[in-house]
């Protein structure tokens, strides 16, 4: 198999080939990630496409040092980030919702049976403004004043929707795994 | 609190890191070719380059005029006793000189008309010294009427023995400034040329794309324009104008079939595409059908949604002619080698192209049906060339030029194969310079 390193030289010299080479490679978890911030799968295909059309037109600036998928998923999420931006800036509603305890949860061994299919329609199903701030601070490590930042919306905005985004994610495993009756039954 | 990372991010950071999604089988054949980027340092070194050689060339040009030119340009000699010059030249000293045996004596005009007209019986023995001869010349073969001036050109003419002139303490060039006539006047020659050639190509080590070649044939390639020459010297010039130049290659191999819109209706752009040397070919033409066996042909109609090869169509053609058209402004610097009736030139340049036209063709003649276009060509190029010619003086005020050139594409045609991609050309450029 290819190193990455032939493959983006390839690229940059213009051959279409590594290019497709490129793209049947990391497609399926670029594609992943598209749906976990989209959250259907139209606009999930023009993320992808449209950051595979960055991804090449940038491949020149990569550097090598750092890892090139992690290269090619921060400029996935950005684009996600910019087409939610373009979408939902002028509807946002800047308030501060209530920021709510979360409940005791139950121990990640709980969720072992869950399929990573089920938890990526879990977030797809999430509203949009929940999903994107769960999606950057819990899945990419961002704090919330970053994730404020890249969103447009304060910390305390962040913080509140990642609750609720935390609270709806929490109810849905547990009515999957069947948690919620074992919590009640114990 | 919000610090503390809760097991539900865990379970979600985990359970998705390895997921991966096959994703819908069009969004690759939406993600357009990758434009090969062209550092500007490359592409300033090569017009650098190219700038610095025509710089050479030129001085080189001019410093071999200086050192070899004749002093002198004489356009006009006639016959002695018709006085068309008023000028004083009275020779005051002159050695002895000898008479090539097949050259004609031409005595230019003194301040005391001769009586008889210059001849070879003129020509005065070794050992008297001339009174009035000063030059002779190597006279062609012209229908030149009594009373009509002889038109010479420099080289036609050889000072024999200069001499001091009387009074004057001036050399013959100064004593006769008038005398650089019409030839000097005429600077601009305004022509138009046509240059037909075989272009070539090369892959480097791109197995793909040698492979690509191999499946191809050049067109004919060809330049056709005006140009207009400024002479800075005898045998110096520099030359531009404007011209258009095709080249083109055809993709063989490649079955076309029409009707397939009686069959398949669809929305997007095109439906089929050929991957050649120079780009990707997108047929926008959505009612053919292309098949090869080759790998070439892409297609965005699902496999199990269509099989074009069942329908009914009729086939068009069994190859791709692929057309570049680019509108060209050439800067030359021609440089006479042999200054004569039938002269012999060196001419080297650079020529700047715009793309005008890109297009895919299939069938012949009258029948011409165009599939599309090729994606990634370079809307600019610059090319090199480098021309030996011959050039003959039908008259004196018309050219005719025939020169072999070699032409060489110092940028890719194609944005899509990258530096790999470079074709060149051999031909022949033949034209007629008119000149003013």
């Amino acid at each position: 198999m290819a190193k990455d390193k032939e493959i983006i030289d390839g690229c940059l010299t213009g051959s279409r080939r590594d290019q497709e080479l490129l793209y049947r490679r990391y497609s399926p978890k670029l594609y992943a990630v598209c749906l976990q911030y989209a959250g259907n799968t139209e606009e999930a295909r023009d993320v992808l496409q449209e950051g595979f059309i960055k991804i090449f037109e940038n491949l020149s600036h990569f550097s090598h040092e750092g890892s090139f998928e992690g290269w090619m998923r921060r400029i996935i999420v950005n684009t996600a980030l910019e087409r939610y931006r373009n979408r939902y800036y002028l509807n946002r509603v800047d308030d501060i919702d209530e920021v709510t305890e979360p409940e005791a949860e139950p121990d990640t061994d709980d969720f072992a049976g869950l399929e990573a299919f089920d938890l990526l329609n879990m977030i797809m199903e999430l509203p949009p403004k929940y999903r994107m701030v769960f999606n950057l601070y819990a899945i990419e490590g961002y704090s919330h004043k970053e994730v404020g930042e890249m969103l447009g919306i304060s910390e305390g905005t962040s913080k509140s929707n990642l609750s609720r985004a935390r609270e709806i994610l929490q109810k849905k495993v547990m009515i999957l795994t069947g948690v919620t009756k074992r919590m009640v039954h114990v | 609190m919000f610090e503390r990372e809760p097991n539900i991010d865990i379970v979600f950071r985990n359970g998705l890191k390895n997921l991966e999604v096959l994703p819908p089988a069009d969004v690759w054949d939406n993600i357009p070719p990758m434009p090969v980027k062209h550092s500007r340092l490359r592409i300033i070194s090569g017009i650098a380059a190219g700038v610095a050689a025509l710089v050479s060339l030129s001085l080189l040009a001019t410093w071999y005029v200086r050192n070899n030119s004749t002093p002198l340009l004489l356009s006009e000699v006639t016959a002695p006793g018709r006085d068309i010059r008023d000028v004083s030249l009275d020779i005051a000293k002159a050695a002895p000189v000898t008479r090539p045996a097949e050259a004609r004596i031409v005595n230019l005009p003194a301040t005391t008309a001769p009586s008889e007209p210059a001849g070879l019986s003129d020509m005065p023995a070794m050992e008297e010294a001339p009174t009035e001869l000063i030059a002779y010349a190597d006279l062609p073969e012209r229908d030149v009427l009594p009373d009509e001036p002889v038109q010479l050109f420099s080289d036609e003419i050889t000072i024999i023995n200069a001499g001091r002139f009387k009074g004057a303490g001036e050399n013959l060039k100064t004593t006769l400034p008038d005398l650089k006539g019409a030839k000097a006047d005429q600077r601009f020659l305004l022509g138009a040329s046509l240059s037909p050639a075989m272009g070539f190509s090369r892959s480097g080590d791109d197995a793909r794309l040698a492979e690509l070649i191999n499946s191809e044939k050049s067109r004919p390639a060809y330049t056709t324009g005006v140009s207009v020459a400024y002479r800075i010297s005898d045998r110096l010039s520099i030359q531009s104008g404007i011209g258009l130049s095709s080249i083109g290659q055809t993709i063989s191999d490649v079955a076309v079939y029409a009707g397939l819109s009686d069959y398949y209706s669809v929305k997007s752009s095109y439906l089929y595409s050929v991957e050649t040397a120079a780009g990707l070919i997108l047929a926008g033409n959505t009612d053919l059908y292309l098949a090869d066996s080759k790998a070439r042909v892409g297609t965005l109609i699902p496999g199990n949604m269509a099989d074009p090869s069942k329908y009914r169509l009729t086939q068009v053609g069994s190859d791709i002619q692929q057309v570049f058209r680019y509108l060209e402004l050439p800067v030359m610097i021609r440089y006479k080698l042999i200054d004569r009736k039938v002269g012999l030139n060196v001419s080297g340049g650079v020529a700047y192209g715009f793309l005008v036209d890109n297009s895919a063709y299939t069938g012949e003649g009258s029948d011409l049906i165009r599939i599309g276009h090729t994606e990634g060509v370079s809307n600019f190029n610059l090319s090199s060339q480098l021309g030996l010619g011959m050039e003959y003086n039908i008259s004196h005020k018309l050219i005719f030029n025939l020169e072999p050139v070699f032409r060489y594409y110092v940028t890719p045609l194609s944005e899509i194969s990258g530096s790999l991609y470079k074709p060149y050309s051999v031909g022949f450029s033949s034209g007629f310079f008119f000149k003013f």
